[in-house]
């Protein structure tokens, strides 16, 4: 990237020119190869950093008591359609507990209507968010992707911004569906829609 | 060192109390504002360093927890602008968040701070790297942590708060100093003030001696009762002042007085012709007229260095000087006779005197005393003396040669009356009769004679007499007259007196025999009484006879005076003469007392022994 600058290999190219030509095209090849190797380095990072929001997001969230069927029962983040996570989702909520319920994740088929569920993940590649949204019941954080998720109804959405991994939030949206959004969380959200 | 403060305590000592006031104020008060400042500072130190890292732990807690989005969100930037609100904390050096991970996520510098936080989370917690305290807080999510804050602040504060507490301390220290300077002003007036004006009139009494002066009185404190104690005490000086000058005056005058009477007295004294003399209590002679000086040829200090033995004659010395140190010891008067010698070395006989003068209390000022020339006097005393020995030797060997040829007469006109009694014719029967009785009464009055020469007669030293014995052994050689008479003699305690027994039994005899013999138709009744006069003893002879007509109660004592002419009262009128020579012999009185009919009471005295004025036949025979 910034050392594929030509102003650097100039000096060297006035050494040999056979040297320079056959240089020019090894670092092409490289450079090729390089960046198929980090595209897709960076898609699981992504993941994995979405997955640790995820969890994260329940911890800035309240959640009624009424939600849960019983105690023991566990605290189920439930993945929609196609799960992008792969195993991410699953190591980082081993062994946490929100509220004294254990964590669990449950994959729900495309065209299945979740229950039991305190937080929906609808990944971009869903494209009847709206639809999955209008049939979910309150108490249910719904998290999504790309910047039409809120308009469809989601509370959260992930966005990426110079790269980075960050969020939308709709704290009416929550509130509506009786849940409580931190302040803290909304601090660090990249907008907060209303 | 220690001299130093000596010295400056004693520079002290001397400031004038309002300057004194005024350091001790200054000194007090730097002490007091110091001793508290420095107690604070350190009290202050300590609790502050304290404050100091709960106030921080406290921040670091909320930083913490506002932190944990962020880092739960991996939005360093919203960390940062969060940590950069703590530029509201200039103390604040830095914040530092890292990961879990150790790897730096946010920072904050203080903006003129150049270094900056390390990349890596550091160990250890809490550390004081130069001067700087950090503290480190996890940062945590729901019991995890998931991250690490590190607060880094230095301690300037403490500086900064020093340098406060000092500035104020010397803002209050000015200040206060300022206030008691302007105090001091008044607390002169309220305490200097007082003690200057004390200064003020003890220096104008020391200087003027007017003791009218007094101190105005400010306060009710102890200066205040010092200037009333001072005052007081100037009033008593005041009032011993007018006492002593008064007394003074008196005194002067007394003395202007003593020295009007002294001139005079000195006056008088010189112009008498007696030696005069004045001596002082202890008897050493401090005045001599001019008659002694012309007499002796001597000046008064030089008659003074000589004293009385070079002028008097030794054989008078002792005794002269005996009495004189027994009158100044017992202040009886002094009396004596000595010669004295004249400026030609010719000795004269002196009487001198002297008496003790005293104040009001009887205690003795001085002695006065005069020497009197009495040479002349004594010359023909002498002569008379001489004249009297004479005379009374020659009654003496005349009485006594007469008594043979009296006797030889009574002998023979009684061997006459005898033998040749039938051959007489009456006329010389009378005749003889005449001449026996002339005879008996010569040999009487010739017995009665050398009895009044033998009463002047000097004997030898005198015992103790026992009045009562001589009276019992005269009442026997009167037993006879007693019984004739039928009197009755009573007697009083006797005491033992110092004379002759001889003489004693002599008045006895004589005045008792009066007694009985002047008696009237009444048996006699007789008493004898004796007292104690002091000086003397005085004895008493009361009778209940025929009394003696005061006219002639002089004459009785006489010789050969008698008042009854008649045979009824025989009597040679010998008997009280002998009584009072007797009696005078020893320096004593007789005397009578009585009225015609009444009885009769002779009295006679004999002086004790210390109080006899020397007297003998010389004495009487000088009257």
């Amino acid at each position: 990237m910034d050392s594929v600058n030509p102003l650097r290999t100039s000096p060297r190219i006035s050494w040999t020119r056979r040297a320079r030509s056959y240089s020019i095209v090894v670092l092409l090849c490289i450079t090729g190869l390089f960046y198929q190797a980090i595209a897709a380095e960076e898609q699981s990072l992504e993941y994995q950093v979405k997955a640790a929001f995820l969890l994260n997001f329940t911890k800035f969230t309240e959640w009624p008591r009424s939600v849960f069927a019983d105690a023991n029962a566990p605290f189920s983040i439930c993945v929609v359609g196609v799960d992008p996570f792969g195993s991410a989702l699953d190591q980082i909520i081993r062994g946490e507990v929100i509220g004294g319920h254990r964590l669990a994740i449950q994959r729900i088929k495309r065209g299945t209507r979740p229950q039991t569920c305190q937080v929906v993940f609808i990944g971009k590649t869903e494209k009847d968010a709206g639809r999955i949204l209008a049939d979910l019941g309150p108490g249910v954080l719904t998290v999504g992707e790309g910047d039409s998720f809120l308009q469809e109804g989601g509370m959260i959405s992930f966005v990426i911004e110079n790269r980075r991994t960050r969020f939308d939030v709709n704290p009416t949206t929550a509130e509506n569906a009786g849940l409580k959004l931190s302040s803290r969380l909304l601090s660090v959200a990249r907008t907060v829609k209303h | 060192m220690s001299n130093e403060r000596k010295l400056s305590f004693g520079a002290f000592r001397d400031l004038p109390i309002a300057r004194k006031l005024l350091i001790t104020i200054l000194v007090t008060l730097t002490v007091a504002l110091m001793l508290s400042a420095a107690g604070i500072l350190i009290a202050d130190s300590v609790l502050f360093k304290g404050y100091l890292q709960l106030d921080y732990s406290t921040l670091g807690q909320i930083v913490a927890e506002n932190s944990t989005a962020p880092l739960a969100f991996n939005d360093p930037k919203t960390a940062a602008e969060t940590l950069a609100a703590l530029r509201a904390r200039p103390h604040l050096v830095s914040a530092c968040i890292y990961r879990a991970d150790a790897n730096l996520f946010a920072s904050y510098i203080r903006p003129t701070e150049s270094s900056r936080c390390a990349s890596v989370l550091p160990h250890s917690g809490e550390e004081i790297a130069g001067g700087d305290v950090s503290i480190s807080r996890p940062i945590m999510l729901t019991g995890r942590p998931i991250g690490t804050l590190i607060l880094r602040y230095d301690l300037n504060e403490i500086a900064e708060r020093r340098i406060l507490y000092g500035a104020t301390v010397l803002g209050v220290l000015l200040a206060s100093s300022i206030i008691a300077v302007l105090l001091s002003a008044r607390l002169r007036g309220i305490i200097a003030m007082p003690i200057a004006q004390l200064v003020t009139a003890t220096t104008a009494v020391a200087d003027t001696a007017d003791y009218t002066i007094r101190v105005e009185k400010i306060s009710a404190d102890e200066l205040g009762s010092l200037v009333d104690r001072f005052n007081e005490m100037l009033s008593v000086i005041q009032s011993r002042d007018d006492h002593l000058r008064t007394a003074l005056r008196d005194r002067e005058a007394a003395l202007g007085e003593a020295e009007k009477v002294r001139e005079r007295f000195h006056f008088m004294a010189e112009s008498m012709p007696q030696k005069i003399f004045t001596a002082d209590r202890q008897g050493k002679v401090d005045y001599r007229n001019r008659q002694w000086t012309d007499f002796s040829g001597f000046s008064f200090e030089t008659v003074d260095d000589l004293g009385w033995a070079q002028l008097m004659h030794s054989d008078d010395l002792e005794e002269s000087v005996l009495k004189w140190e027994h009158s100044i010891a017992t202040g009886q008067p002094f009396h004596a006779q000595h010669r004295l010698r004249r400026a030609d070395g010719v000795y004269r006989w002196h009487l001198s005197r002297a008496l003790a003068m005293r104040d009001a209390n009887g205690n003795i000022l001085m002695w006065i005393g005069s020497s009197t020339d009495i040479h002349e006097q004594k010359e023909k005393e002498d002569e008379l003396r001489r004249a009297n020995d004479d005379l009374q030797q020659f009654a003496y060997s005349a009485s006594h040669d007469l008594q043979e040829p009296i006797r030889n007469v009574a002998v023979y006109s009684e061997i006459i009356a005898r033998r040749y009694y039938n051959v007489l014719d009456s006329d010389g029967r009378k005749f003889l009769g005449f001449l026996t009785e002339g005879g008996r009464r010569l040999g009487t009055l010739i017995d009665d004679l050398l009895a009044y020469t033998r009463a002047g007669a000097v004997e030898g030293p005198l015992g103790a007499v026992n009045a009562a014995a001589v009276l019992e052994q005269t009442l026997a050689s009167l037993a006879e007259a007693i019984r004739e008479s039928n009197a009755i003699v009573t007697t009083d305690p006797l005491p033992d007196v110092y004379v002759g027994e001889a003489h004693l039994q002599q008045l006895f005899q004589n005045l008792i025999g009066n007694a009985l013999k002047y008696r009237t138709e009444d048996p006699p009744r007789i008493h004898i009484h004796a007292s104690n006069q002091g000086t003397a003893w005085r004895f008493a002879v009361r009778d209940n006879g025929i009394g003696i007509d005061p006219q002639y109660k002089e004459n009785i004592f006489g010789v050969f005076k008698r008042l009854h002419r008649d045979q009824k009262y025989g009597g040679t009128g010998i008997g009280l003469a002998i009584c009072q020579r007797v009696v005078e012999r020893y320096g004593g009185r007789i005397w009578v007392e009585s009225a015609p009919g009444k009885g009769a009471t002779f009295y006679f005295t004999l002086p004790h022994p210390a109080h006899r004025v020397r007297s003998t036949a010389t004495d009487t025979a000088a009257r």
